[in-house]
């Protein structure tokens, strides 16, 4: 009697199982699609919060237009801290109890690949802007990026920095974890390609208030320019030190700092011009041109507390921006029923899509998640401007 | 060409260290008083810096009366937090205490978190940043203010403790708590005095730290276990050793990362009191504590 009962709630829990991973309509009723918006609210990884602003001030704004094939969208925000342990609970939070469709924004690498395994086999898609390559390569079913990952932007870098006649000494100065390798290895990689040279490898932790050690040793080392796969306060501190001691290098900073908030933080950028350069994602300068559309939206659709304080929308709300536009696409193309399935299609559909904001279009198939290759550079011209370059003395026009 | 960075290292390794040395020093008063370490000091180092922020960008005065008013209410923050959460577990067991600071530390990174969280600060120093050159030796202005104070601050305090009367009974009542009862010294009030100085010393050692680095709410992690390598170098409970402590880290730390590897200057924090406490559990110059049962 216990065998026979043991074995109807085995089976009993194995089709719930199966039953909740085959509901691919989870999330979507007749007027509505939920969306999981999962990020660091708290903690010290605080700042890359304008990457889940961006996004929800896209939905918003659809919303207001009518939604999509009837639907509008209806965000669940659940906070990870950048912690895996955190990140796991949320997630495990937005799937079974907010039963939401799909988890987007969720900017930490470390948090994005702790949860994958929950969401492939779950089949929850995810769509974020974390920079970790391992996410969405190889393709798995439902996991896209739509920005740019460590590869490209990586490469980037480095193509930028050697793109300046003569440049093959390169130092690396970076953080000892998963994201900052996400870059350096990349830029490596496309370095080491291209007949040049790693002349020093320096870290420079999470909270150093002070980067002597560092800046001394990339100028003994005679390199030429510095991947610095840092994230902002660090960067700052680094740049700081190669300014005191007078170090002729150019720097290429990874996207885990702000352009805008790192130049604030000098009063004189007379050593950042033509030597501080950021992979620049979008097709124009930040708030004009093509961009002056999200600007207006940001501002429209953000309350006071999801704006910056100080000061207009930076670079991270519009790179969290797309993750929405592509999203939003897809769920256009997969019609009035959507499912998980079909969304998934929709976005494999999706090719040369312009999201009017990056500086690439978007391209995905069965077997390439990743929608974007081509960035630019951004940095200070000779004369103090923000320039956006296509490469190293080539500004875009309209740009300087 | 690496030893010729040598001067440079050692130069950069004492402005930093002065650094430590203050913050080593404002952990050390609160320790010498009350014999509890602070584990929620370096918050109050990161709340003592964004004081200053919010008194000068936010409400507009000057520089030096922002700072004045930061000092000041780090002080009261320190007192208070003395008053009304360490004294009534005064009587329990010492863990208590250390989770009580470790308590209030989080707390207070937590409200920056709610206000700043989001955002990288970057303070505007009152003065202009130049730079000197000594031989191939670069010295700012910002090691120059830095050094300047510290050693300043460290002048006044050593006038206070041994030149003034209130000196000695700060001296005596370190020495002898019980003692210092016995006269009529209001000892629970000398503790939350304490507090508020140390709290206030720390708030000084954010200001200077505000100056040289962007300012984030977590930066009372990385101050709090540089504070606490410099005490335990030093020794604990001295406060010369403090200082001492506080500026042979700093150089340690440059020259470990320069000639070994920049690795080290994250651990070099923790390196250090792992090694004190084995071979010199004193500190450089603590004293050896006898206990007769």
């Amino acid at each position: 009697m216990r065998i026979t009962q043991a074995i109807i709630a085995v089976v009993a829990m194995a089709g719930l199982a199966t039953a909740a991973r085959a509901d691919s309509t989870q999330g979507i009723t007749a007027s509505t699609i939920m969306i999981g918006n999962m990020g660091p609210f708290s903690g010290p990884q605080s700042t890359f919060t304008p990457l889940n602003y961006g996004p929800e001030a896209y939905f918003r704004y659809i919303n207001e237009q009518g939604g999509v094939n009837g639907h509008k969208f209806v965000t669940v925000f659940a906070d990870d801290s950048c912690n895996e342990a955190k990140g796991i609970a949320a997630a495990k939070k937005l799937i079974y109890e907010d039963k939401v469709f799909m988890i987007m924004a969720n900017p930490c690498s470390g948090v994005a690949m702790a949860i994958k395994p929950m969401l492939v086999q779950e089949g929850v898609p995810w769509i974020g802007a974390s920079a970790n390559p391992k996410i969405s390569r190889p393709a798995s079913p439902g996991i896209f990026h739509s920005t740019y990952t460590g590869i490209e932007s990586g490469r980037a870098m480095a193509s930028f920095a050697m793109g300046k006649p003569g440049t093959t000494k390169i130092a690396l100065a970076m953080h000892s974890d998963d994201w900052a390798h996400g870059y350096c290895d990349n830029a490596t990689d496309y370095i080491k390609g291209h007949n040049g040279e790693i002349v020093a490898t320096t870290a420079l932790e999470h909270g150093a208030t002070d980067g002597t050690a560092q800046a001394l040793q990339i100028k003994a080392s005679g390199a030429q320019a510095v991947m610095a796969c840092l994230y902002q306060p660090e960067l700052i501190v680094l740049l700081r030190e190669l300014q005191k001691y007078q170090v002729d290098v150019i720097v290429l900073g990874a996207l885990g700092a702000d352009f805008d908030q790192v130049i604030q933080a000098f009063p004189n950028h007379d050593y950042l011009k033509q030597r501080f350069f950021q992979p620049y994602q979008f097709k124009a300068k930040i708030g004009t041109g093509p961009l002056k559309k999200f600007h207006d939206i940001f501002v429209k659709y953000l309350t006071k507390d999801e704006l910056p304080k100080v000061g207009e929308p930076t670079n991270f709300y519009y790179f969290g921006v797309p993750a929405a536009i592509v999203t939003v696409e897809a769920f256009r193309r997969a019609g009035p029923n959507p499912t998980r399935e079909s969304w998934e299609k929709a976005m494999e559909s999706l090719k040369d899509f312009d999201t009017g904001v990056l500086a690439d279009s978007e391209t995905f198939g069965p077997d390439k998640h990743v929608g974007v290759e081509k960035m630019y550079a951004v940095g200070l011209s000779a004369q103090g401007q923000e320039t956006v370059y296509k490469a190293w003395g080539d500004a875009l026009p309209d740009t300087e | 060409m690496m030893l010729s960075l040598l001067p440079q290292l050692l130069v950069s390794g004492i402005s930093s260290g002065m650094l430590y040395a203050l913050i080593a020093l404002s952990m050390t008063v609160v320790y010498r008083a009350t014999t509890v370490v602070n584990f929620g000091h370096g918050d109050m180092v990161a709340a003592g810096a964004y004081a200053v922020f919010v008194f000068g960008l936010g409400f507009g005065f000057p520089f030096l009366v922002a700072m004045a008013l930061a000092i000041a209410v780090l002080f009261l923050a320190g007192f208070a937090t003395q008053r009304f959460l360490m004294q009534p577990i005064v009587a329990g067991p010492h863990l208590s205490l250390a989770m009580m600071a470790l308590a209030v530390g989080y707390t207070i990174r937590g409200a920056l978190r709610l206000e700043w969280g989001t955002e990288t600060l970057n303070p505007s120093r009152p003065y202009p940043q130049d730079i000197y050159m000594f031989g191939n030796v670069v010295i700012t202005t910002d090691d120059v203010v830095i050094c300047g104070f510290v050693l300043l601050l460290l002048a006044a305090l050593f006038l206070l403790l041994q030149m003034t009367p209130l000196g000695k009974v700060i001296q005596a009542t370190f020495q002898s708590q019980r003692g210092a009862a016995l006269v009529g010294i209001n000892v629970p009030m000398f503790h939350a005095l304490m507090w508020g100085g140390g709290a206030a010393l720390g708030a000084i050692g954010g200001v200077m730290l505000s100056m040289i680095t962007p300012l984030t709410p977590d930066l009372g992690q990385w101050t709090l276990v540089q504070g606490f390598a410099a005490m335990t170098l030093g020794g604990f409970g001295s406060l010369g050793g403090a200082v001492a402590g506080g500026i042979l880290l700093g150089i340690t730390e440059k020259l470990l990362g320069f000639y070994a590897n920049t690795v080290f200057i994250e651990i070099t924090g923790y390196l250090v009191p792992i090694l004190v406490l084995l071979l010199r559990p004193q500190g450089l110059f603590g004293r050896r504590a006898i206990v007769r049962v």
